[in-house]
């Protein structure tokens, strides 16, 4: 069986870091898209399918929070998972009140990110198959009353 | 220091109390000598006796003396060259020098050269006693003064220390942070290159298995060295407070007296309101007493001379309330949101750490409590911190070796309270 990737978004301001996990993300068989800024991150959004955002907390200017709460209001089916530097784990937890999927203290090991990236995406389509069967319930019911 | 004056003047009138001066009588007449110590025996003041100054500076190489009565009259060495051979050699030893009607010079020839007092013959028994408890008197005030300073000079030592560590953790906290990234950067590529030689078309490469294990020991070493980041970001914010029963105004007064010395020297009055009875709290009393040190100081150096410092002692609920308030020029408004920030000083370089605040806010919030200020330009200064009576969570009990010179302290003050009660 193929493994369909899944559409993940890594973002942080740290460059080398994304542009090595990425690869690593590649290797594995997904398909990233990098950004290094909230701001970049939400023009990827628009513009691309995304399943799961990789998203780091501490970033300049607009910083993880921010950045999540803006995902949530405008892409709300695509999951997120928070990367949290040491004593920022407050910041985690709000973030899962906010929406997030989960969350991942850095430096994190692969084999856990890969573990919640499956999960992520797993509830990222049942919710989106949920939704397509619900649309479907509805176009045949207003389709019944023509 | 004014009520041992008052202890001592009671014993003037019971003078069956053996009096603890170690005297010396130094008068080459001895009928007069001796008259004079049989007297002053009665009031409970034993005395020993020289008759020269000769036979004094022996009795002293062997005896330390509180006070030493000196004639200015005598063969052989005056009692102005014995007077001053007692001021080089010893500085604690306070002089009462007896002079004849007609030589009341030497009597302020003898002041100049560091003599208590002088008195003129024939003396009055009665005054000559005062005389020498009032030395004596001077003798204790100073001590008591040293001791002050030297308890000043170890809180500060402290205080020194707390805020070296809160840099140090600071620093810590911010280096670990910055080695982080890189760390995580490394592991990723690390990772990335084991991922990418195991790859299929790899299978037969020649010695494969030694890149792995030279990845094996980046990532190893990317472990060791995130464990010790990780225990540097553990160690900011770790030192377990001590908690005990604690009465702020006690504590307060304590604090007071170490900076009251500072105060007088420069014309600040200290107003207390502080209530004599106070519900003791469950707290840490070394912490506590460090904020209020830095807080009074802050003050005095706020007011710099001749102001105001007002402490307020108030119970509220389930908290107790300290303020301490300032006449200085008040803070600007643009200071007031920095003022606890780390690093954040008004004084000029070297004078503060910018610390003091930032520290003190630390410790209140350990002990589950808050800090704030209020001020304007012009209105002088108050910062108000407020403690909980009971500190939620666990409490520690005191067993910190680091605390004992605070015990010393604590036993000095407790010892010196003792005194004045007696």
């Amino acid at each position: 069986m193929i493994k369909i990737p899944t559409r993940i978004l890594l973002v942080d301001d740290e460059k080398d870091f994304v542009e090595m996990l990425g690869l690593r993300l590649e290797e594995a068989g997904e398909k990233v898209t990098p950004a290094h800024s909230g701001q970049e991150c939400l023009q990827v959004l628009e513009k691309m399918e995304i399943d799961v955002v990789i998203l780091d907390i501490l970033m300049p200017g607009m910083d993880g929070i921010a950045t999540l709460k803006e995902i949530k209001r405008r892409f709300p089916l695509v999951e997120v998972i928070m990367l949290t530097g040491h004593g920022t784990t407050e910041s985690a937890v709000e973030g899962m009140k906010l929406g997030a999927f989960d969350y991942l203290l850095k430096p994190a090991h692969f084999g856990e990110l890969t573990a919640k990236l499956e999960s992520a995406r797993k509830r990222k389509d049942e919710q989106a198959e949920r939704i397509r069967k619900a649309e479907a319930k509805l176009l045949l019911r207003k389709s019944g009353d023509i | 220091m004014v009520e041992n004056f008052g202890t001592r003047m009671k014993t003037v009138n019971s003078p069956e109390k053996f009096v603890p001066i170690r005297l010396l009588l130094v008068d080459d007449e001895d009928e007069f000598r001796q008259t004079l110590a049989k007297r002053l025996a009665r009031r409970g003041l034993v005395a020993d006796q020289a008759a020269d100054g000769e036979q004094c500076l022996a009795i002293l190489e062997n005896k330390a003396m509180d006070v030493v009565v000196l004639d200015v009259k005598m063969p052989g060495m005056t009692g102005i060259e014995v007077l001053r051979h007692i001021a080089a050699a010893y500085p604690k030893t306070e002089v009462i020098l007896l002079t004849g009607q007609a030589s009341a010079s030497d009597g302020v020839e003898g002041i100049k050269s560091g003599a208590f007092d002088y008195l003129m013959k024939p003396i009055e028994l009665e005054h000559f006693f005062n005389k020498i408890i009032q030395a004596y008197d001077k003798i204790q005030r100073r001590e008591a003064e040293q001791q002050e300073a030297e308890s000043r000079r170890q809180m500060q030592q402290q205080m020194i220390v707390c805020e070296r560590l809160a840099s140090l953790g600071t620093l810590a906290a911010g280096v670990a942070h910055e080695i982080n990234n890189p760390l995580a950067i490394i592991r990723e590529s690390a990772g990335w290159m084991r991922q990418f030689f195991a790859r299929d078309e790899f299978k037969g490469m020649p010695r494969r298995e030694d890149v792995f294990r030279a990845l094996d020991k980046v990532e190893n070493s990317v472990e060791r060295a995130s464990r010790i980041t990780h225990q540097l970001l553990g160690f900011v914010g770790k030192s377990e407070a001590a908690v005990s029963e604690v009465n702020l105004t006690q504590l307060a007064e304590e604090a007071i007296q170490l900076i009251i010395h500072e105060a007088r020297n420069r014309d600040i009055q200290i107003n207390r309101q502080m209530p004599s009875s106070l519900q003791s709290i469950w707290s840490d009393a070394y912490q506590i007493r460090q904020v209020l040190l830095n807080l009074l100081t802050n003050a005095i150096h706020a007011v710099n001379s001749a102001g105001t410092i007002t402490v307020v002692v108030e119970d509220v609920g389930d908290s107790q309330v300290i303020m301490v308030s300032d006449s200085g020029p008040g803070i600007a408004r643009e200071h007031l949101d920095k003022i606890f920030e780390p690093f954040f000083s008004t004084k000029s370089p070297g004078q503060g750490t910018g610390l003091g605040l930032f520290v003190s806010r630390g410790i209140v919030e350990k002990l589950g409590g808050t800090i704030e200020v209020s001020s304007e330009l012009g209105q002088g200064a108050s910062f108000r911190f407020r403690l909980p009576k009971h500190r939620s969570g666990t409490a520690e009990f005191s067993q910190s070796s680091g605390h004992n010179w605070h015990e010393k302290i604590r036993s000095r003050f407790e010892g010196k309270k003792g005194e004045k009660s007696s």
